[in-house]
């Protein structure tokens, strides 16, 4: 099990939630990403550029037909700093001992309004 | 990180387990899959029940050889759509098997509505029974799916 290691990087509602999306895939689309975190194309670019930076992501442009198409994968330290950061914040709610949750039954359970409520308060992050 | 008060770091798990639960929903076979499957259907009630033995024996093997092929590639689910991969770790284990019971299952149930149109006098239960089942693959496929799945948290 990973460590607990807040990462102020990671923490931003929008990049945790293109983080933890990355984590729970081997890529994905730049499309996908722009629709599942209803973000504009540049709000997307920058904050993969941010992560790409810190080397929590790689991206590779492709070419698909005549369009290129942008896929997005979370690195090896990317995936690390991101299991520790969510074993701090089970540190901090007090449920250190609560596996990460794993499958598809658990996160499918999980309550979406309370996840928009905190992308909300932090949209401007 | 001295900041973060208990509610704040609640949020932010749920919002971790929205983004994965979002992934999941993709998990999934794609639609053309079920379409050839629903088309597959009703051509072996067709010829199962028209054609000669032979014939109803090659398409059954065809079959099996076309579908394992695909099932190869795309059983495990994760690859629903061409705009992202779900991880092995994300789409679990299970579906495969899920999809495999979930087409036994079907397999028995146009079974049973032949038998049923045949005992009715139906002069092409075969067929009908088959329409049966391609319109449930076809129409039904991802729906029967994801509630297995669910079922079978898997």
């Amino acid at each position: 099990m990973t460590p607990p290691r807040f990462d102020d990087l990671i923490h931003p509602s929008t990049r945790l939630s293109l983080v933890a999306t990355l984590a729970a895939a081997d890529w994905a689309d730049f499309g996908y990403l722009k629709d599942a975190l209803s973000l504009s194309d540049s709000a997307l670019s920058k904050q993969l550029a941010v992560l790409e930076q810190a080397g929590y992501v790689v991206t590779e442009r492709r070419l698909d037909g005549s369009r290129h198409k942008v896929r997005a994968q979370l690195t090896a330290p990317g995936r690390t700093a991101f299991d520790g950061h969510v074993a701090a914040l089970r540190v901090i709610v007090g449920d250190a001992s609560a596996q990460p949750s794993s499958g598809a039954g658990a996160a499918a359970r999980t309550s979406g309004s309370r996840a928009a409520d905190f992308i909300r308060s932090n949209k401007s992050t | 990180m001295e900041n973060i008060t208990p509610m704040d770091a609640r949020l932010a798990l749920d919002a971790v387990d929205h983004a994965r639960a979002q992934v999941v929903g993709e998990v999934g076979l794609p639609r053309w899959y079920w379409w050839l499957m629903s088309g597959a259907w009703l051509v072996l009630g067709v010829v199962g029940d028209i054609g000669p033995q032979w014939l109803a024996v090659a398409a059954t093997v065809a079959f099996g050889l076309v579908h394992s092929t695909i099932a190869s590639r795309r059983l495990s689910g994760r690859r629903r759509t061409d705009r992202l991969q779900v991880s092995a770790e994300t789409a679990g284990r299970r579906v495969p098997v899920v999809v495999i019971g979930m087409l036994l299952g079907l397999v028995v149930v146009t079974m049973a509505a032949g038998f049923a149109l045949h005992a009715d006098g139906a002069r092409h239960p075969g067929i009908g029974a088959a329409v049966l089942g391609a319109l449930l693959v076809g129409v039904g496929g991802p729906d029967i799916l994801r509630l297995l799945r669910r079922w079978a948290r898997a």
